[in-house]
């Protein structure tokens, strides 16, 4: 068979995909259209027990009330629950997803924002069909399609996107100066091992657990997945945490450190929109 | 929330057991299509094992969806269990199996006995003692697939921090009876007959293939007629005239290739000579995919006599006693070339696939 047939059938698959898929927004049919979001409190935070796993996350009690019938409800955050749950503390709210009518069958997720419109697979089986066809295009006529094709459309965005993005890396710097200091201890530190099945070797994963108390007095529990640097023998360190007052959940140890690291974020950032239209120009010029 | 305890008869294991079997004999029969379409070139055998695999896959997952649906409609029944006993069966990690016998108590229905595995934090693993009080939670309609709830609700903590059960009568059912070596070796089974009853459709092709692959290179045939001597072999063939025959005879030439290769080794030709009365086809190797092959329909055989008179007479050689033509496809294009051998020197010249010349190489020059 000659492979533009497979080329077709590729096409013809994925674009049927996509058109499936954006039907069903059209339609209101996604799932994530027919979640139901409701906003959750945590009543409770249990002190993580040291040595145990991260996997699950912090124990909390939740609870929320579906907005169709009114009903409350008191959960916890038992197995399979959406977004693990890393930062909690009494009176925070959380987001609580679940499908229409199944408030038992209900997620968790850290953002209260609203849910889209359900358009990420169908818009990864576009790229997907794009894909195809450049790669045709690559094929037949030569690497030049290749290098226009894929880093084309990608240098554009890069572009567009290029000023807002430096703009959020600039807000987050602000955002460190304005954090305040609290004290803060290491109350425990959890431990998951691992087996790689193929060669047998261990590996061990270390998340420390911090309590502070905010200047306003939440008691909050965190994993700490950064900025210790001897997690194993940590737990019962004291510490300075630097939080963001208005949402505690954004913590830091090492104010300077943060900093450096969002400039040299924002710095990849640029080069890389850089290098993606560097090699698109250089299509163009081979063409 | 609103709970709902319950228990329903425990489920019957022969779908299940059936269910295995099928999926085995699919798995195997998909894989064993692929193989042995790989190795027999039937490219709609390997299409159709790997559409068949996948067809079953989306059966499997259409078929389970009513299932799926319900289970997902009915939030899982929770009750109050009572731990008989308990075994860590093994694990290298952090978080390890542990089979657990409990007697499980729901509200409205007899207490029974159940053992299954799960995974247990090692951490965590002090909270669970003989005659400790769980909650546990199962699907309405599967009482035996129980599982604890390491979090209850804090409702549920203090029912269980204040119960008292007593055992139920064992033995324990188990969760997955089919678990262990009996559900391995139901769909290991199917698999073996899945693949043999591939093989076994496919018998002839893989086995004469096989036969054709070893035994060609030292069996040939050769058959005598009264004007010419035909010897054919795997690697071969040649065509040999009588006396006052001459393959620049009208369709001698055609007719012979014709009679040495036939069906799919008229596409596996890599050179022909042919000289006044000796015709030599050299064939690749079977199963291998050389380049160079020639197209033994497509080459001009009614113009050879005219590409050999002109050798003969244009070219310079003086008293031209024996002529040889060789068609090969060598350099990516067919390419034919008539040499012409006199007394004391040669000429030759050389044509395209049409027969049409291109190239003359006299003598001296």
């Amino acid at each position: 068979m000659d492979w533009h047939m497979y080329q077709a059938l590729w096409c013809g698959v994925f674009g049927a995909w996509a058109l499936v898929g954006y039907g069903r927004s059209l339609a209101g049919m996604t799932r994530a259209q027919r979640t139901v979001r409701a906003t959750g409190r945590i009543e409770r935070v249990d002190e993580p027990r040291h040595g145990s796993s991260p996997s699950d996350g912090i124990a909390v009690v939740v609870s929320f009330q579906d907005p169709a019938t009114g009903q409350e409800f008191t959960v916890t955050n038992e197995g399979e629950r959406g977004e693990r749950i890393s930062v909690a503390w009494t009176g925070r709210e959380i987001g609580v997803h679940y499908p229409r009518g199944r408030p038992h069958a209900f997620r968790f997720a850290n953002d209260l924002s609203e849910g889209g419109r359900g358009l990420g697979w169908p818009t990864f089986a576009v790229f997907l069909v794009y894909a195809g066809l450049v790669a045709v295009a690559a094929i037949d006529r030569g690497w030049p399609w290749a290098l226009l094709g894929f880093c084309g459309p990608w240098a554009l965005s890069g572009l567009y996107h290029l000023p807002g993005n430096i703009r959020d890396r600039n807000r987050r710097i602000d955002q460190l100066a304005a954090m305040a200091a609290v004290p803060g201890r290491v109350v425990a530190v959890l431990k998951s091992v691992t087996v790689d099945s193929n060669d047998g070797h261990t590996l061990t994963n270390l998340m420390p657990v911090v309590t502070f108390t905010t200047l306003d007095g939440r008691e909050v529990t965190a994993y700490c997945e950064s900025g210790i640097p001897d997690p194993a023998g940590s737990r019962g360190l004291d510490l300075t945490i630097h939080y963001a007052p208005d949402d505690p959940a954004l913590f830091v140890l090492d104010v300077e450190a943060e900093r450096r690291s969002w400039k040299r974020d924002m710095a990849i950032n640029v080069v890389g929109v850089l290098v993606v239209v560097a090699a698109a120009v250089v299509g163009v010029v081979a063409l | 929330m609103t709970i709902a305890t319950s228990a329903a008869p425990p489920p019957t294991h022969n779908r299940s057991v059936a269910r295995g079997f099928l999926t085995g004999g699919v798995m195997g029969a998909s894989l064993a299509a692929i193989v042995v379409g790989i190795v027999i070139e039937n490219e709609p055998l390997i299409a159709g094992g790997a559409f068949l695999l996948a067809v079953y896959v989306l059966i499997r997952y259409l078929a389970g969806m009513p299932r799926r649906a319900r289970e997902a409609a009915i939030p899982p029944y929770l009750a109050l269990a009572m731990i008989e006993s308990l075994e860590a069966v093994g694990g290298e990690t952090s978080d390890i199996p542990v089979k657990f016998d409990l007697t499980v108590a729901p509200d409205d229905a007899p207490a029974y006995r159940v053992e299954f595995t799960q995974d247990i934090n090692l951490a965590d693993l002090t909270d669970y003692r003989p005659r400790g009080i769980l909650v546990v939670q199962y699907p309405p309609d599967r009482p035996l697939k129980v599982r604890i709830v390491k979090r209850p609700t804090p409702d549920w903590e203090e029912r269980a921090a204040s119960a008292h059960l007593d055992s139920a009568p064992g033995p324990a059912l188990a969760s997955d009876p089919l678990e262990g070596c009996g559900a391995t070796l139901v769909g290991f089974l199917g698999l073996l007959l899945g693949a043999a009853l591939v093989v076994l459709l496919f018998r002839a092709d893989l086995f004469d293939r096989d036969d054709t692959d070893t035994a060609r290179p030292s069996v040939s045939s050769s058959s005598t007629s009264s004007s010419s001597t035909t010897t054919v072999s795997s690697a071969s063939g040649t065509v040999a005239l009588g006396p006052g025959q001459s393959f620049l005879d009208q369709g001698r030439l055609g007719s012979s290739v014709a009679v040495l290769a036939k069906g799919e080794d008229k596409h596996r030709a890599l050179t022909v000579v042919v000289q006044e009365r000796l015709l030599t086809v050299v064939l690749a190797p079977t199963g291998t995919q050389a380049a160079s092959r020639l197209d033994l329909d497509s080459l001009p055989y009614d113009r050879v006599p005219a590409l050999v008179k002109e050798a003969t007479t244009t070219l310079g050689v003086g008293s031209p006693r024996t002529w040889q033509l060789t068609a090969d496809r060598l350099t990516g294009r067919v390419a034919l070339r008539v040499s012409v051998t006199g007394s004391e020197d040669t000429a030759y010249l050389e044509a395209d696939e049409q027969g049409k010349v291109v190239r003359r190489v006299s003598v001296g020059g």
